[in-house]
């Protein structure tokens, strides 16, 4: 901690301000408002090391209902409000400017109870990121994103910072396992974001407010969607001599298909701050220690293990550990986890950073890295989530010296220009906020920017939510407008795509295929099965998510997109997002925008994440028994136990009431062949009876339509219809499901064949379900269709493109 | 700069404000106020230290709010430690005694709270308390400390005294008694199977000497559970041997400002342990993990022989056990896992008793709010967090909580008779001494 003079209180409060602090006492009570020195001190600071000035105030809520009249009362009184979780961020976004009050959330601690079909919890904004995986576990659950500062950083921080984690390599960031958010505007009153289901369309405000640091508005609450625990887990601890050889053995290990739930390193300097701090006995003569670790079942992980650890052998590793039990595992778990608080030890100051690559890139980035440290003499020890391309170095100087602050800053600048002139972002895990506004034009085209600017004041007119954080200004030079894509491009050691938007899905698809990974969407092969006649754009995938029926449960085209290209109705161009999958430099415009059914934007081109393919599908038929058994609970459990983006097995209830299961996995006996003594043995002959069908190639997964064994409507013939669950409902109908539906692996809808009634509970999304794709549905109830007038507005000032009815009623013409 | 104050300030360096110690400190969680973390103390800290040590009164109530329970040093990654807390509650203290009127009012009055460091006393206010709480018993039923929390301030707070009271059976056949009950509920109907299994022990030969510090709150309250100990350390082998002349260990006296008081307790107890002590050094041992920290400052020499009861028990002979086939939660006490660095110890002897399973609660690391002194000073907070850490440990789903410290004994029964009644706390050992069959001696 570095000594600051003290700026103190001494303004005085004026009546307007005092008459504020009353306002909220009278709200707030004693112990929820504080107005002394001691607090203004305190709230003063985040992790950051970053200071504005001294809080008027600080107020803690215990209710959304106190947080909507602190909110209001400040609205009226055009005070700005820091909303603050546990200020662990390290961009200085809670950090509050001279007068304003921090509104915090640690007292909203309500959490719900595991929705163990659905696999969701519902959690309050200040419930800690790991208490949820706690309070889960039992049910077989945790959440995702584990950020390093897990065990104290909010929900609330983790959706406004779209935070990541190391294990994020596999399942993704914050953003990719939220569903509807509860969110309080710059006036005071409460929002939705819309139904919270995986495909549901619409200008998604969810991913507006994920990653906005608090500038939108200030998120009371989640659904947040769990991930199965792994059965089993290997972990390995390579050390390198070479850097090179480090990071190239990481792009080829992802390029080897295998994907691991987390890859990461640190460097020599960082090892070296590690040992001298808690003496693990790990070797510091070595340029990289590494940690990768595989998750699901035994033998597939232990599989895994040993080819993982044979190609770091070969690229160059001097040693490869294997963790044999839970203790060894977290001791390599924990010179990783150490690493932050260790650089505390290094030297009085350090900035740490934050940028990301695509992973092809990593290498050159790291050795540039080297350059620039040598260029400005200055000590860099950096740990990396290696997978993501995502890594913090950390510059060290002697505050006290000012040419060394001087020098370390030049230094973080160049290795953001050197991230940037790779493709990636100066920030992709910690935000913006304070720390990295200058650098935000770098990477952000005008356009952007300006339409950042419009978001921010179609939201927030006064400008009181978070001011002067996260949002670039008017005045500085923006980046050039990365060129749209003329044509379709792999890359393929960052394990991306990029296409335009007349590019049908199957010509991905096929490409991808051929190298062992796939977009996970849609059903493999559509395109030349005749039961699968339309073959979507990635125009129609931007616009309407418009996937149609999936072989697998596998998500929504938004949960792949990196970075998107668009036209506003006026013809303005710009571009959204960069090519890796961590990214919160900015509003995420492209995710937002994603399924927004080409009424506020047109889509010219995107890239997205690919993923490594099943190798193989597995059809089985589960047959009741006599007496119509009920489908048993335990069996709705494996199912949630398999979910996932990546390949989840989906169910079709088949006319003679036995349910026809996909699954699709490696084609190795532990992945695939237990699948249906499994079965067996968790639905019980002669209750149920299961049979395996057919066993084919991944690729050619579509064929088990025209061989007959999979009813022709089952994977999408032209008569389909969709069902999206109107509010409230549960995604699963009571068991045992109605003839003739399917149900995709993720929760978001059910397909019948148009002659099935829908049930109740239930309504037609007809635009999705034929594949064809116009209009937009109206927004679930709670979502502010005024915010929505406004947006349409700033993207599409004269309605060039079509605008539905539910939505002409609330844009206002200039 | 004095030679403290540059020291602290090397120290503080070490904090790299990252947070990661609020989850762990009490009275963040009992608060939600950032003031009240050990960050929030730091930075307060870090700016009195530059500046003239003239802190604003709300610093120091920020700084006398701290409990002293350490959580915070054991969970900082950077190594940030606790002098600097010490530090600032130091300045609170001094303060506490020269500024009148700033003073938070005390549960009981300061008077009282200066006595509570005298066995004859506090046996006292043990048998009037446990006159008080049968009556009340009697009277309202089992559920009294709920009926009475939901009543009249005066009454609730009244209550709330009674029910933090520590005790432990008093006769052995309560505690049998108390412990086959629970056998009985857990449903698994094993009990007096496995005690006709159990074996016998083997007789020991060479017993090895060792001097019993009795402690004021074990002597005063829970004589049962301290007379059960020795005979738990007589089993593994020792050859007790009780000092006369020793007194309080002097922690309340130091942290009630009297360090007069405590320095004379210290030199009452050299003298009564040095004479005892003829043969060489002949380890102490401690029941309450409070006093063995306070016994452990008395310098080196001294410390080297003080040895807290459970690790002494961990490491020695162990009897055959009979199974006790329950669910059982343990709470670390702050002195014990902050302060002496007790964490396996308790575990090897839980997991070593057959048949019973451990679990541990979400929030192991947090201190219960008792505090000793402090719980008294700041009644409400200490209420809150009794509740707080009953409730934790009752989601385990356990039959029986066991502690090793009156203090949270004391206090962690208060909670689970609001959060979890049916749920009872007993010190370790007592569970240990039910587990050796030396109720069959
Ligand atoms: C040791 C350490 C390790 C870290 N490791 C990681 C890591 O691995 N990955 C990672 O992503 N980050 C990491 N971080 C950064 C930080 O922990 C995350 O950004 C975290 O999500 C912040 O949560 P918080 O509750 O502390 O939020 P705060 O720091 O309090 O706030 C962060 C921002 O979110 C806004 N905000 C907070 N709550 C709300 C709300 N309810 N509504 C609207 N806006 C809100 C604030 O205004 C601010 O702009 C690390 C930090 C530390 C100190
Ligand atoms: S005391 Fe330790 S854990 Fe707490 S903020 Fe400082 S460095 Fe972090
Ligand atoms: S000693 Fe305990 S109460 Fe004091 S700051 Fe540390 S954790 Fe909090």
């Amino acid at each position: 901690m570095s000594g600051r003079p003290a700026t103190g209180n001494k303004s005085g409060i004026n009546g307007a301000a005092a008459a504020l602090v009353d306002g909220l006492r009278a709200v707030l009570g004693p112990s929820g408002l504080m107005t002394d020195p001691a607090a203004a001190l305190v709230y003063a600071h985040d992790a950051s090391h970053l200071e504005l000035g001294r809080p008027l105030a600080v107020a803690l809520p215990a209710t959304v209902a106190e947080l909507r009249r602190v909110m209001s009362l400040c609205a009226a009184m055009r005070v700005p409000v820091v909303t603050r979780g546990s200020g662990t961020g390290l961009s200085g976004g809670a950090v509050p400017a001279d007068g304003s009050v921090v509104l915090g959330t640690g007292r909203l601690q309500a959490l719900g109870t595991v929705d163990r079909r659905r696999g969701r919890i519902q959690a309050a904004a200040g419930v800690l990121n790991e208490r949820v995986s706690t309070v889960t576990r039992a049910a077989g659950f945790h959440f995702a994103p584990d950020p390093s500062s897990q065990s104290a950083a909010t929900i609330g921080g983790n959706i406004a910072t779209n935070a990541g984690g190391p294990h994020c390599l596999r399942h993704g960031v914050t953003l990719h396992h939220l569903g509807r958010l509860s969110w309080i505007d710059s006036q005071g009153v409460q929002h939705d974001t819309g139904h919270g289901t995986a495909g549901e369309r619409g200008l998604d405000l969810r991913s507006l407010l994920c990653g906005s640091e608090g500038t939108l508005g200030v998120i009371v609450g989640a659904e947040l969607e769990l991930v199965p625990n792994p059965r089993a887990l290997v972990t390995l601890l390579a050390f390198f001599p070479e850097l090179d050889d480090a990071t190239g053995a990481v792009v080829e290990l992802l390029g080897e298909g295998l994907l691991p739930v987390a890859v990461e390193m640190v460097d020599q300097g960082m090892l070296r701050a590690v040992e001298e701090a808690f003496a693990f006995g790990f070797p510091t003569d070595v340029a990289v220690a590494m940690i990768v670790e595989f998750a699901g079942s035994e033998d597939a992980v232990d599989e895994d293990g040993r080819r993982a650890g044979a190609l770091l052998d070969a690229a160059g590793a001097r040693e490869v550990r294997r963790a044999e039990d839970a203790a060894e595992r977290s001791a390599l778990w924990l010179c990783r986890k150490k690493a932050f608080g260790a650089v505390g030890r290094l030297a009085p100051s350090y900035v740490t950073m934050d940028v990301v690559v695509p992973l092809g890139h990593l290498p050159g980035l790291v050795r540039e890295i080297q350059v620039i440290k040598r260029r400005h003499g200055v000590e860099i020890a950096t740990a990396f989530h290696a997978g993501d391309g995502n890594l913090h170095p950390g510059i060290h100087y002697d505050d006290r010296d000012p040419d060394a602050s001087r020098r370390a800053h030049a230094a973080a600048d160049e290795i953001i220009g050197a991230a940037l002139a790779r493709g990636g972002s100066s920030t992709g895990e910690h935000g913006v906020g304070i720390e990295k506004l200058h650098a935000l034009p770098w990477q952000l085209d005008a356009v952007t920017a300006r339409l950042h600017r419009d978001i921010k004041r179609a939201c927030d007119p006064a400008d009181l939510l978070n001011p002067g954080k996260a949002v670039p200004g008017a005045e500085a030079r923006y980046a050039d407008l990365k060129p749209v894509p003329p044509e379709l491009t792999f890359q393929w050691d960052s394990l991306s795509v990029t296409a335009p938007a007349g590019c049908r899905l199957s010509a991905i698809q096929d490409a991808a295929m051929a190298h062992g990974l796939w977009l996970p969407l849609g059903v493999p092969g559509r395109g030349r099965e005749p039961g699968l006649a339309h073959d979507p754009t990635v125009a129609e995938l931007l616009d309407h998510l418009a996937v149609g029926p999936s072989l697998l449960g596998t998500g929504t085209p938004r949960d792949y997109l990196l970075e998107s290209w668009a036209e506003t109705g006026g013809g303005e161009v710009f571009h959204s997002g960069v090519p890796v999958f961590k990214n919160v430099a900015g509003y995420a415009l492209h995710h937002m925008l994603c399924g927004s059914g080409g009424v506020f934007v047109r889509h010219l081109a995107a890239t997205f994440q690919l993923r490594p393919r099943p190798e193989q599908v597995l059809l089985l038929r589960l047959s009741p028994g006599a007496g119509e058994p009920a489908v048993p609970d335990a069996f709705w459990q494996w199912l949630a136990a398999r979910r996932g983006r990546l390949a989840a097995p989906q169910v079709i209830a088949a006319a003679d009431g036995s349910l026809l299961l996909l699954v699709a996995g490696r084609d190795r006996p532990w992945d695939l062949g237990g699948v249906a003594g499994e079965l067996t043995e968790l639905l019980g002959p002669p209750a149920w009876r299961v049979k395996l069908l057919a066993a084919v190639p991944f690729a050619t997964a579509a064929t088990l339509l025209s061989s007959g064994e999979l009813p022709a409507w089952s994977l999408g013939a032209s008569d389909w219809t969709a069902l999206a669950p109107l509010a409230g409902a549960d995604f699963l109908p009571a068991a045992p499901l109605p003839t003739g539906f399917i149900r995709q692996g993720r929760p978001d809808r059910l397909w019948v064949p148009q002659q099935v009634p829908a049930a109740a509970g239930w309504q037609a999304d007809p635009v999705i379900s034929a594949g064809l794709v116009s209009g937009l549905p109206a927004p679930a109830p709670g979502v502010p269709r005024e915010l929505l007038g406004r947006l349409k507005q700033i993207f599409d000032p004269h309605r060039q493109l079509p605008t539905p009815s539910w939505l002409a009623e609330v844009v206002s013409d200039e | 700069m004095s030679e403290t104050r540059t020291r602290l300030v090397e120290l503080l360096r070490n904090c790299v404000q990252c947070g990661l110690c609020l989850p762990h400190c009490a009275t963040y969680l009992a608060s939600g106020n950032e003031v009240l973390s050990p960050r929030g103390r730091l930075i307060l800290l870090n700016e009195v230290l530059a500046g003239s040590e003239q802190a604003p009164e709300s610093y120091l109530a920020a700084f006398d709010q701290c409990i002293g329970c350490r959580a915070c040093e054991s969970v900082c990654p950077s190594g940030v430690s606790y002098d600097l807390l010490a530090h600032g509650q130091h300045l609170a203290a001094r303060r506490r005694d020269t500024a009148a009127g700033q003073r938070p009012v005390p549960a009981v009055p300061e008077p009282v709270l200066r006595r509570l460091d005298s066995v004859d006393f506090l046996r006292l206010v043990g048998g009037a308390g446990a006159t008080a709480r049968s009556l009340c018993r009697t009277t309202l039923g089992d559920g009294w400390r709920r009926r009475l929390a939901g009543g009249p301030k005066p009454v609730a707070q009244l209550s709330r005294l009674l029910g933090s009271l520590p005790t432990s059976p008093q006769r052995d056949a309560d505690l049998v008694k108390l412990i086959d009950r629970l056998l009985a509920g857990a449903g698994t109907g094993t009990a007096p199977a496995a005690r006709a299994a159990a074996r016998a022990a083997e007789p020991i030969a060479d017993r090895r000497p060792l001097q019993f510090f009795a402690g004021c709150a074990n002597a005063g309250l829970l004589a049962g559970s301290s007379r059960r100990l020795v005979a738990v350390l007589t089993a593994a082998g020792f050859e007790v041997q009780f000092p006369a002349d020793q007194d309080c260990c002097g922690a309340l006296a130091a942290h009630t400002g009297r360090p007069g008081r405590a320095a004379d307790l210290q030199r009452r107890n050299r003298g009564a342990f040095a004479l005892a002590d003829t043969a060489g050094a002949v380890p102490i041992v401690v029941e309450a993990a409070g006093c063995t920290l306070e016994l452990q400052s008395y310098g080196r020499e001294f410390a080297e022989r003080v040895v807290d009861a459970v690790t002494l028990l961990a490491e020695a002979v162990r009897p055959a056990l009979r199974p006790v086939p329950l669910k059982v939660a343990l709470h670390d006490p702050c002195h014990a896992r902050h302060g002496l660095g007790v964490v396996t110890a308790p575990r090897q002897l839980l997991s070593a008793i057959p048949g019973l399973t451990w679990c541990e609660a979400t929030e192991q690391e947090v201190c219960c709010g008792s505090g000793g002194a402090w719980g008294l000073r700041y009644p409400e907070m200490s209420a809150d967090l009794a509740r707080r850490k009953a409730a934790d440990l009752a989601a385990t789903g356990a039959d029986l909580v066991v502690t090793a410290n009156p203090g949270c004994l004391g206090q962690i029964a208060d909670g689970l008779a609001l959060e979890a009644p049916g749920v009872p706390i007993l010190p370790l050992t007592d569970l240990w001494w039910y587990a050796a069959r030396l109720d069959k001696k």
